[in-house]
């Protein structure tokens, strides 16, 4: 790895905005007068880092969440892009479901949570099903649009190749629509993120969102910063694995080399 | 009109009888008629090139040929059988840059002979073949987005030949390349009509074009749009790049340019 590339101007500006934002915290957590119970110093939050892991409920947690959010994710994506791609195609489907998409797009997934746990319970399948309706949303929204943006000239040209109109569906509207799934399923990494430890928060035995709301009962302020540290390090390792497949899926769109 | 052109000797390949088209645009009150009356037939085997200035419908004339529009009256033949919806048994090459850039070039030369379910040996035989016919057979594995506009357009002519089409439509299809370029598709065009003896409708504006190509060219006059005249194009084959300079095709170049100017006064 070359050593400019790390020394850029943007990457060092960068890391001294976040050292100046830790160090900010830092001096009013040893402030005189700040009691450090409640606003605890780095070096504080490192040590409970590391007990975290020790003891293993890290650990448990991390993978509790992290298991919820992708079977969560799994059938709220797949569902949005099969049901978004039909919707987005076929004349039929999109009057059927046009109006149900278009009704749910203004509400936030959150506002169900009542509704899930009066319906459903407490329990793990009402968690899974608050982060599928969060991620289902922007993966629906995505993949119709994608599929009513396919350009004409394929369509046509596809068609004067021999295709059947399914044959179309599948090998020239479903491709190149890609674009906008992954768009929709990048975005719903971060909307499914966030209804999880929302679904957490409310009663969960396990899990990130359990932990820090856990902590935060006891007035272990340390344990819910370093949760927080953990949700916002998963979020963006979610995203890039996101973005790098997303990358791999669609590098034929790239720009073009004009001749 | 000047040398008037009968019925090619071939058997009619094409033919249209009647064809007016009409729509709206946008806010207009009366619908504004695009082609008027149209009457044309296309042997089998001859090379036609259909010209005209821009607007006078010879792209929506052309993909009415191929059934991707429906003409307001009239009809499309194929072998004497009217064309309803698209005729797949044509193969088309838009103007626009076509080729699928989800796949790559040897996918995209597979694509037609995969959808009418021909066996794997027989796709991978025609692949071979038809990559090798465009001079692309060393960027098969190759993505469109890393090929120049002139080798996309290579792939797009393979692409349809693969097919084994009764009859190629071209859509202007080297309007977006330079100058050497356009030379070159023109003369892989001829080369592959000379080799497969299948019948060409080619739409163009570029005279030099039609000259360098065609048997014959069909004249539009616009607005509405209709046949001005069908010309016999005497300019002897073989055709190659010093035909160019020629005083034949100066000589037919100026016929054909006395017809278009004739088929413009008409408008006025």
């Amino acid at each position: 790895m070359d050593a400019r590339r790390w020394l850029k101007p943007s990457v060092v500006v960068g890391a001294l905005s976040l050292a100046a934002v830790v160090a900010l915290y830092w001096i009013v957590a040893t402030r005189p007068g700040t009691n450090p119970a409640l606003v605890p110093a780095p070096p504080q939050i490192l040590q409970t880092f590391g007990e975290e892991i020790r003891s293993g409920d890290l650990w448990i947690n991390t993978l509790a969440s992290l298991r919820r959010v992708v079977i969560g994710y799994a059938i709220g994506a797949s569902l949005a892009l099969i049901l978004g791609a039909l919707a987005g195609w076929f004349k039929w489907w999109g009057w059927i479901l046009n109006p149900i998409i278009d009704a749910l797009r203004p509400i936030p997934a959150l506002a169900y949570i009542p509704l899930v746990i009066v319906w459903i319970g407490i329990g793990e399948p009402s968690r899974l099903i608050i982060i599928a309706l969060a991620v289902f949303k922007p993966c629906v929204v995505n993949a119709r649009a994608g599929m009513k943006e396919v350009a004409q000239i394929y369509v046509d040209a596809a068609r004067t190749l021999g295709a059947s109109r399914w044959r179309v569906f599948a090998t020239v509207a479903l491709p190149s629509a890609i674009p906008y799934f992954i768009a929709g399923m990048r975005t719903g990494v971060s909307t499914g993120f966030l209804a999880l430890v929302a679904a957490e928060l409310i009663a969960a035995p396990s899990g990130l969102g359990f932990m820090i709301q856990n902590a935060g009962q006891y007035f272990r302020t340390d344990i819910t910063i370093v949760g927080i540290i953990v949700i916002g390090i998963l979020g963006a390792l979610l995203d890039q694995i996101a973005s790098r497949a997303g990358r791999k899926l669609t590098a034929w769109s790239e720009v073009r080399r004009e001749s | 009109m000047p040398d008037a052109y009968s019925t090619a000797a071939a058997p009619v390949k094409l033919g249209i009888r009647g064809l007016t088209h009409r729509f709206v645009i946008g806010g207009a009150q009366a619908p504004l008629t695009v082609l008027s009356g149209i009457d044309l037939e296309v042997g089998r085997g001859e090379f036609v090139c259909i010209i005209g200035e821009s607007g006078c419908g010879k792209s929506t004339l052309l993909r009415m040929m191929a059934g991707l529009l429906t003409p307001s009256e009239g009809q499309v033949l194929h072998d004497g059988a009217p064309v309803r919806g698209v005729n797949q048994a044509l193969g088309f090459v838009f103007q626009q840059d076509a080729v699928f850039p989800w796949l790559t070039v040897e996918d995209n030369i597979e694509y037609g002979p995969k959808a009418r379910g021909l066996p794997k040996t027989e796709r991978r035989r025609l692949v071979e073949h038809w990559s090798e016919a465009v001079g692309l057979a060393a960027f098969r594995k190759a993505y469109p987005k890393e090929l120049s506009g002139g080798m996309r357009k290579r792939v797009d002519l393979a692409r349809a030949y693969a097919n084994s089409p009764d009859v190629l439509l071209m859509d202007e299809p080297f309007a977006a390349l330079d100058v050497q370029t356009k030379a070159t598709m023109q003369q892989a065009v001829l080369e592959l009509w000379q080799s497969t003896g299948k019948t060409v409708v080619f739409v163009t504006h570029d005279l030099d074009e039609a000259v360098f190509l065609a048997d014959s060219i069909v004249v539009l006059a616009s607005r509405p749009g209709r046949v001005h005249a069908r010309v016999r194009n005497p300019l002897p084959r073989p055709r190659r790049e010093e035909t160019r300079v020629s005083d034949a095709f100066a000589a037919a170049k100026r016929a054909l340019w006395t017809t278009m100017q004739d088929a413009r006064k008409g408008d006025d």
